[in-house]
């Protein structure tokens, strides 16, 4: 069989393997702390253990499924007083998990928000502080539809979704165990 | 330097340069067969390089590779559209099927036919319940993808396609149901065997389509799949001429800039039209083979 034509094309899958990853990682756990709390003296490393019970109630709740066990938190000091959380949070994109970083106030109201993590090839908007203000100043009752209340992004509705579900579950997180333990 | 040659070049060039330096955009088929309901962001652009290796009728040797590049564009973030080149090869020897293989081929990879497409988005699986697009395609090919022989085939292609995540977008459903019409006109043929049937008048065919697939992603980037397709062919003399049934598993890597996919579809059954002789009859192997196994890398930028 003649196959002059077809040995360039065999080729494509090569080229393709030649591409770099494309895995971006903007923020450390300690970058995102001093972003988010630049006024913060302590970060109190508190993560939190959930039973399948407690993931069963932030489902119910939050209605979307809590897939970790363990949350990793941070009480947030300075003066020797609670002045927020710091919660860290994966959710799933189109072809990895999103890392990001969520700041609440003591009585539970998104103060900010950091990507830390974001390899998804559309979206990158959502890195943008427009996206991440939307966020600002919500709480456990304010209301998270995508494309309502949060502007989506072409190309990236899946990773929107997720996120702005995430944050919701997160607030959820707080009310429920957090807002307990101040 | 010859067209072949010059073509290789620019080839071997286009996708080593795309390797290097392709910028992150991406929209992608989780499924070798089945089509997913989303559309490209509006203009972003995607490269695909797709291989179809078609093989076995049960009896003889039958081989034939199917390429196609095609290029899609994001007209808008609900619309888009595409065009492809396609180029074929077919190797067969030992089987001779009246009305349809009438001899021994080798032919070498050469141009067959050119695709033009697109895409509508009604809903958007990861914003609405359900996400579903509307498709269509138009084919003009020249060569017979199941003899080699010159034929001049214009085929029209609608489908409705559906896609539902679950598990926050880790396993997608897709379904599509379409209807493709076609008429073809073949070239005559000069050194025949004796009394073998090859009709030039031109024909016109219904075929239906329904497909399914299911994909989980069992670890970053990496999606294993299962997906089916069944298809039925309807003409006028003799109402429903063949069908066929395939299913099989894939494979699919997605990374920011590019991804592949990686299918091998098995003929679980078929029916209807049987060439002379054929052993397998609960297979349709006139126009189909047993094994289809279908590579797709697309870079996006």
């Amino acid at each position: 069989m003649n196959f002059n034509g077809l040995n360039s094309l065999w080729l494509y899958p090569i080229a393709a393997l030649s591409v770099p990853a494309y895995a971006v990682n903007y923020f450390s756990v300690t970058d995102a702390q001093q972003a988010l709390f630049p006024e913060a003296q302590k970060f109190i490393e508190s993560p939190l253990s959930l039973s399948d019970e407690d993931k069963d109630r932030i489902k119910e709740l939050a209605g979307v499924r809590q897939r970790q066990d363990q949350q990793p938190v941070w009480r947030v000091e300075a003066g020797g007083e609670l002045i927020g959380w710091f919660i860290v949070d994966d959710v799933v994109g189109k072809h990895e998990y999103i890392t990001y970083a969520v700041a609440l106030s003591p009585q539970g109201k998104v103060l900010g928000m950091e990507i830390m993590s974001y390899r998804e090839t559309h979206g990158d908007e959502v890195r943008q502080a427009s996206w991440r203000q939307q966020f600002k100043g919500k709480d456990v009752q304010a209301s998270f539809k995508l494309g309502d209340d949060i502007a989506n992004i072409s190309g990236a509705t899946l990773s929107c979704r997720n996120l702005t579900d995430g944050m919701k579950r997160l607030l959820v997180i707080h009310n429920e165990y957090l807002s307990k333990s101040s | 330097m010859s067209f072949t040659a010059r073509l290789s070049t620019l080839t071997l060039s286009m996708a080593l340069s795309l390797g290097l330096t392709a910028p992150a955009q991406s929209t992608e088929s989780l499924f070798g067969f089945v089509k997913g309901a989303e559309t490209l962001p509006q203009g972003a652009m995607e490269l695909y390089q797709i291989i179809k290796r078609r093989s076995d009728k049960g009896q003889g040797d039958y081989t034939a590779y199917n390429l196609s590049t095609e290029l899609e564009y994001g007209v808008s973030n609900r619309f888009s559209a595409g065009a492809a080149i396609k180029m074929q090869s077919l190797e067969t020897s030992g089987l001779i099927i009246d009305g349809y293989l009438p001899k021994a081929v080798d032919s070498g990879l050469k141009f067959s036919g050119l695709e033009g497409s697109m895409k509508y988005m009604f809903l958007s699986p990861a914003l609405d319940d359900i996400g579903l697009a509307g498709y269509m395609s138009f084919n003009y090919d020249w060569v017979d993808p199941h003899s080699g022989q010159d034929k001049d085939t214009y085929s029209l292609e609608t489908e409705l396609l559906a896609q539902k995540y679950f598990l926050e977008g880790e396993l997608i459903w897709a379904a599509n149901a379409g209807v493709e019409a076609t008429y073809a006109d073949r070239a005559e043929i000069s050194d025949l065997p004796e009394d073998f049937e090859w009709p030039t008048d031109p024909e016109m065919e219904i075929e239906l389509k329904l497909g399914s697939g299911l994909s989980y992603r069992f670890a970053p980037n990496w999606f294993i799949g299962l997906e089916t397709f069944y298809e039925t062919e309807f003409e006028t003399e003799v109402g429903q001429e063949r069908w066929s049934w395939f299913a099989g598993p894939s494979i699919h890597y997605g990374a920011a800039d590019w991804w592949a996919t990686l299918t091998w579809f098995n003929q679980l059954s078929g029916g209807g039209e049987q060439y002379e002789s054929q052993l397998d009859d609960d297979l349709h192997l006139i126009e189909k083979t047993k094994n289809e196994v279908k590579l797709v890398v697309a870079f996006n930028f």
